[in-house]
């Protein structure tokens, strides 16, 4: 059996950038009439590789990540695959209609109105005039816009643009889909609903190519990943692999730069072990009034649930949570145990709460582990960076911690009210 | 020859994108106005009336051009044209580079949207050229017939010889930062030198050759014979802008497809 034609097929690519340099700055048309060899003024002074040499295929129905440090050419990549540049060496080709999501709203003319920026970005990526029209309910109603649809999109939020944009790219149906990192913006809920457009483009059988700097998501959303390296492929192994294969590269850089050995970032521990005795179905945050959420007020009361599965019944189960920075710093960790709960029966499915009165958290995101282990610590399921969460508060305060508080003054010291 | 045509391929591949770019163009610059569309007429309008007022009561016009006011503005109206799309196409990349590095856009569909939205602008201008063409017919001073069923056509013509103008000027101006200044000087020069102000037969005899050698001089020759004095345009203009024509495109598909790879790099 042949194996399908790649979906993308990149063979030696090498691409230079060429620079200018100097002439550039005298670059004026006057100069090079003048010098009587305009042509000599178009000729580059000196090429610098953004690519070296990558050679990849990917095949129809494949999620890719391309992971790298800033300047290793992971947007150059995309760019030339978008055929937005062109390969100064070697050779590009992808199979069936592509769309490039290089920026969210790069398209938007921020005088006109919703409406017509849906036209024109849809003709941007290269839908038809028919086919925008068949698509244009969907796309609205996606990016939740039915109201400021005739207003010029400068009224918009940064937010609300973000959304149309990717609503717009999403609806074009691609069958090659390149993302460069735009998961990073826009809000919680934005981007898991975006991650669950991703999840049924991957259902359709479709090919994604994805930069994003989040290796936690590479891993657990691509297949496979490919780790770039100064313009060459570093690595091009199952994506978990590779992602860990860059972290030690950049732990180890890192520590080299520091001259002093440092312990493996936590980073690079794996998501989610456990034996599977019991496994957690779904964790979520609740607000004061009960609603799942994803944002929070400093100082609000929250919820924190688990559901718990097991095939069998259990006797021995220690209930824990953890919240951290996104840096990696724990803020808060406890579990059943701590908390003199000893157990005696557990019968799945079942609900788990933690109530905390007051979340006396500074404002800025964490990451919640939720695990359910037995009491000698052997995991049944240790989930890592299960759920993040966004704390607001009008003021922002230094740290982690933003306790209620009251400050006093002896007399002698005097305020403007 | 097969550069031209290619390139003129994957622009007509994109025309709904240049219409609705084109369109956006005019809907942004008219948006928010009272007036809206309005303004494309009155800023026509009131050139004609100003050039009506000076040449009645100032300025004594040669006879054979009289009335002077609509002489003049039909080919005032056509270098408008030609210029305000050229200084556009100059910046076109300028103003549009996210479009060019963020998307796949061909870079073609820049000077070509510059081309049609001023093109556009022109054909907005027409009623008030045709409102005055109608009043002169009215008193008697021109007597418009069939001939200027030639107008449309010379002005598409001069259409296709502005965008590839216009793909020249755009991708040179990618990597010269004084195209566009250096434009504007030679498009004020060129006004003066090309038969817009006054009729190519007013030259005189041992300079007309030179003055038919300027790329522009038998486009405004056939604006004036269909236009103005209704007569059929002569073999040797349509000839000229024929040629002139191919001359343009071939010469804008050149020098873009030789400085293509670079406008996404250096917009």
């Amino acid at each position: 059996m042949t194996p399908p034609p790649a979906a993308i097929d990149v063979q030696s690519l090498t691409k230079l950038y060429r620079r200018w340099g100097k002439k550039r700055s005298i670059g004026t048309f006057k100069s090079a009439l003048l010098s009587g060899r305009p042509g000599r003024a178009l000729a580059p002074d000196e090429a610098i590789p953004a690519l070296t040499d990558v050679s990849f295929t990917v095949a129809p129905g494949e999620t890719v990540g391309i992971v790298g440090p800033n300047g290793s050419g992971k947007s150059t990549l995309l760019k030339v695959l978008a055929g937005i540049l062109r390969p100064t060496a070697g050779s590009v080709s992808v199979r069936g209609r592509l769309a490039a999501l290089l920026e969210l709203g790069a398209g938007f003319h921020p005088e006109i109105s919703g409406r017509e920026n849906i036209e024109i970005n849809g003709l941007l990526l290269g839908l038809s005039r028919k086919e925008i029209a068949r698509r244009f309910d969907e796309i609205v109603r996606f990016a939740e816009l039915e109201e400021f649809l005739d207003a010029p999109v400068k009224t918009y939020s940064s937010g609300m643009a973000v959304r149309l944009g990717f609503s717009i790219a999403a609806h074009s149906d691609p069958d090659v889909l390149l993302v460069d990192e735009v998961l990073a913006v826009g809000d919680e809920a934005f981007s898991r609903r975006s991650l669950e457009k991703f999840a049924e483009f991957e259902r359709a059988g479709k090919t994604l190519l994805f930069v994003s700097h989040d290796l936690g998501l590479i891993a657990e959303r691509c297949h496979r990943a490919i780790w770039l390296d100064g313009g060459r492929v570093a690595a091009d192994a199952p994506a978990g692999e590779a992602v860990t294969l860059y972290r030690e590269s950049v732990a180890a850089r890192e520590a080299a730069r520091r001259a002093q050995p440092r312990s493996a970032p936590a980073a690079g521990r794996p998501r989610r072990v456990g034996s599977g005795a019991a496994t957690l179905a779904a964790v979520r945050l609740l607000d004061s009034a009960g609603r799942e959420t994803v944002r929070l007020r400093s100082g609000e009361a929250a919820r924190l649930v688990m559901e718990v599965e097991a095939p069998e019944p259990l006797d021995d189960f220690v209930f824990g949570f953890a919240i951290s920075t996104v840096a990696g710093a724990t803020v808060f960790g406890s579990n059943t145990a701590i908390d003199g709960f000893v157990p005696s029966g557990l019968e799945a499915p079942s609900t788990v709460a933690l109530d905390i009165p007051s979340l006396e958290l500074a404002p800025g995101v964490y990451s919640v582990d939720a695990a359910i282990h037995a009491r000698d610590g052997s995991p049944y399921d240790y989930r890592r960076d299960v759920l993040r969460f966004e704390v607001a508060a009008e003021h922002p305060t230094a740290g982690v911690w933003s306790p209620d508080r009251r400050w006093s003054f002896s007399e002698g010291i005097r305020w403007k009210t | 020859m097969s550069r031209v045509w290619s390139t003129l391929q994957r622009a007509w591949r994109q025309r709904a994108l240049v219409l609705a770019l084109a369109r956006r163009e005019l809907l942004a610059r008219y948006r928010g106005g009272v007036l809206g569309f309005f303004w494309s007429l009155l800023n026509p309008l009131l050139l004609l009336l100003v050039y009506a007022t000076v040449f009645r009561l100032v300025f004594t016009p040669r006879a054979d051009v009289r009335p002077y006011a609509l002489f003049l503005f039909a080919g005032v109206l056509c270098w408008g044209f030609v210029s305000s799309a050229l200084l556009d196409a100059a910046e076109t990349f300028r103003t549009n580079g996210p479009l060019l590095r963020k998307t796949t856009v061909a870079p073609e569909v820049f000077p070509a949207v510059a081309t049609g939205a001023r093109f556009a602008h022109l054909v907005l201008a027409l009623p008030v050229l045709a409102g005055a063409i109608a009043i002169g017919a009215l008193d008697g001073s021109v007597r418009p017939d069939a001939a200027v069923l030639q107008f449309p056509v010379v002005l598409v013509l001069l259409a296709a010889m502005v965008l590839g103008l216009a793909l020249v000027v755009s991708s040179l101006s990618v990597h010269f930062g004084d195209v566009r200044d250096l434009l504007a000087n030679v498009l004020t020069l060129t006004f003066f030198l090309t038969p817009i102000l006054y009729p190519i037969e007013s030259a005189p005899r041992r300079l007309r050759l030179l003055f038919w050698l300027n790329p522009f001089a038998p486009f405004f020759v056939a604006v004036h014979e269909s236009a103005f004095f209704f007569r059929p345009v002569p073999a040797i203009a349509w000839a000229g802008m024929i040629v002139w024509t191919f001359l343009a495109l071939a010469a804008g598909a050149a020098v873009f497809e030789r400085l293509r790879d670079s406008i996404a790099e250096e917009a």
